[in-house]
């Protein structure tokens, strides 16, 4: 009899906590669904300018700065010519003008304009907004700097003087470019091939190639940092060169410079350099789980690779000399070869 | 052999009454066969007849004597060398609570305290804790959840075939670890301040400042392709700083590891930076 009374107790319970359960359900905060952001009718209004295609052109100063806020897409060719004049032709996007923000004082003609899309269908035609188009083609002065900022572009960027590019997606191409390049992207590659002056390149998950560069005056500096890509090299003709990766690999084929200082670093990559079998350098290994190997005679000076994370070699091929590697990869190997 | 006469003091008690009755026969026994303490025994009984008048009305007033005195002292100083502690503490928590307000405060210390005792049990119930396996497998010093792995083998109680050997089957233990006293050298104090190496610190505090930045931005900054590789990014960059750490703390003077500590803090700062530098970017073009 008692087992019978216990057994109904606990079904009561049971049933108690079952039937309460709903309402904690209830009683949770659910948080409000977000809602969807609102565009601006400029923006959805832009959209009717598609497929119309518009050409300008602009005296301009021979070394003038040509800047694009705003490239929302797109495949951008920016090609200099020896005219000193800007065109700018967009294919099957919005319209656009040109904004002067500088003349020159001694010609008198811009040194520095700005190309702003038009929203035709405003009422007051307002500027500002970004340029869109199929294809969109820009011939600048070759002494020409060219700044461009866009959202999902591709940019190819041939004979100027100098760039700067960035961009949250997409790749961007530069040829030619003489003094200097800075150029960052967000999830494309970058390939730089035959410029000179300093040269700053970053990407965050796409690779980087770069080939035949230099310095165009004495302190110039080459850097290029991507987190999740691959670093490729090829004949570099700058003295301090600056290579990082985090989890992609470095590959370094070029003459080592007297007095020149080479720092390539990947966290989890490994690092593989092609030089010269003359070539005379100080080498400063570090590495984890990975190996060093060379094909080079390697004179040893300190090796450290006791048990632990880190293993260390000092040394130096050929001659020596005063230029300096230092080669770091936490989680990869090292690798020297003959060219 | 005539034994030595009686001291006046001794004789006046004995007047008073004041010894006991072993006393009062010896004392008795001797005026008996001393004249001396016999005569003197009479001088001061005539003295006390002149002086107990004179003075009844002082010796009616209840003033003990000095012996009462050093009796009741000593009374109280054997009775507390014989109490037991648990009789010292029953008394004082006798007193102590007779004042209404200390038994409530009391009262309310100790419900507290079982609510507590059943919080803490509840909360340190295994399943409530997260299992992180890899974590053991590096032996990470820093982390205080390790679980652990056990394989035990249980009989089950199935029907026994005759002939048959009984049947086991093995069952995975998932059970956090023993908690350590915090005086165990191997429980590293999340609230003590860390060493840090030559310049770290000021590395540690930019990355915090950054770190509150980036986990507000990255969500509606990164796609889920980037915010993918930016989290095995900082997971390779944070396993790398972590492994340079117990590096260097186990070798101090282990200058690449060092280096490659550094570089691991400026990796960081520079992710973490790229999440910040896509956020100005966006909205420069919005």
């Amino acid at each position: 009899m008692n087992k019978i009374i216990e057994n109904l107790i606990l079904c009561i319970a049971i049933i108690t906590v079952f039937a309460g359960l709903p309402s904690l359900a209830f009683a949770q905060n659910v948080p409000p669904r977000p809602e969807a952001p609102i565009r601006p009718a400029s923006r959805i209004r832009s959209a009717t300018h598609l497929f119309k295609t518009s050409e300008k052109f602009v005296k301009v100063d021979g070394s003038v700065n040509v800047s694009f806020g705003c490239i929302s897409e797109g495949r951008v060719k920016v090609n200099g010519w020896n005219r000193n004049e800007v065109r700018v032709f967009v294919e099957g996007g919005n319209p656009f003008s040109f904004k002067v923000l500088q003349k020159s004082i001694k010609t008198g003609e811009p040194v520095w304009i700005q190309v702003i899309g038009v929203n035709e269908n405003n009422k007051f035609r307002s500027s500002g907004e970004c340029i869109t188009g199929g294809e969109i083609e820009i011939d600048v002065p070759r002494n020409a700097t060219v700044n461009i900022k866009g959202r999902e572009i591709t940019t190819i960027i041939d004979s100027i003087k100098k760039a700067v590019v960035e961009t949250i997606g997409g790749d961007i191409a530069l040829r030619k470019v003489a003094d200097g390049v800075i150029a960052s992207a967000g999830r494309g590659d970058i390939t730089v091939e035959e410029s000179g002056g300093a040269i700053m390149l970053d990407s965050t998950t796409g690779n980087i190639l770069v080939f035949d560069v230099g310095p165009s005056d004495i302190g110039d500096t080459f850097k290029a940092t991507t987190q999740s890509g691959t670093i490729t090299l090829q004949t570099l003709k700058h003295r301090q060169i600056d290579i990082k990766s985090i989890s992609g690999s470095v590959a370094f084929s070029s003459e080592i410079l007297t007095g020149a200082s080479y720092r390539l670093g990947t966290s989890k990559g490994s690092i593989r350099l092609t030089l010269p079998a003359d070539s005379s350098s100080r080498i400063s290994a570090i590495y984890g789980y990975g190996s060093f190997s060379s094909e080079i005679p390697f004179k040893i000076e300190t090796e450290n690779i006791s048990e632990g994370p880190i293993k260390s070699v000092f040394g130096t091929i050929g001659k020596g000399g005063d230029a300096i590697l230092k080669l770091t990869s936490s989680n990869g190997s090292i690798s020297i070869k003959k060219q | 052999m005539k034994q030595e006469c009686l001291e006046i003091g001794i004789i006046q008690a004995f007047l008073d009454l004041e010894l006991s009755h072993i006393q009062t026969d010896m004392v008795s026994g001797h005026i008996a066969v001393c004249d001396a303490c016999a005569l003197m025994l009479a001088d001061a009984d005539d003295e006390s007849a002149i002086v107990f008048p004179a003075l009844e009305r002082e010796f009616n007033t209840l003033v003990p004597t000095q012996r009462l005195w050093n009796k009741i002292s000593d009374s109280i100083a054997t009775e507390r060398e014989s109490r037991t502690f648990w009789h010292k503490a029953w008394a004082y928590a006798a007193i102590a609570f007779a004042n209404p307000s200390m038994a409530a405060a009391a009262g309310l210390l100790i419900v507290s305290g079982m609510f507590a005792a059943f919080w803490v049990n509840f909360t340190d119930a295994p399943t409530a804790v997260p299992i992180d396996l890899s974590a053991k497998a590096t032996q990470s010093p820093a982390r205080a959840d390790i679980q652990s792995l056990e394989t035990e083998f249980v009989e089950t109680p199935v029907t026994k075939i005759p002939g048959q050997p009984t049947v086991k089957i093995e069952r995975d233990a998932y059970r956090p670890e023993m908690r350590r006293a915090a005086s165990s050298p191997m429980i590293i104090n999340a609230s003590a301040p860390a060493a840090y190496l030559p310049g770290e610190e000021s590395y540690v505090k930019t990355i915090s400042s950054l770190n509150k930045t980036a986990e507000d931005q990255k969500e509606g900054v990164l796609r889920p392709s980037e915010r993918i590789a930016f989290e095995r990014d900082m997971a390779i960059v944070n396993d790398t700083i972590a492994k340079m750490k117990t590096e260097v703390k186990r070798n101090p003077r282990n200058e690449s590891a060092k280096q490659i500590l550094y570089s691991s803090y400026q990796n960081k700062i520079d992710l973490l930076n790229s999440v910040a530098q896509k956020e100005d970017l966006v909205a420069s073009l919005n």
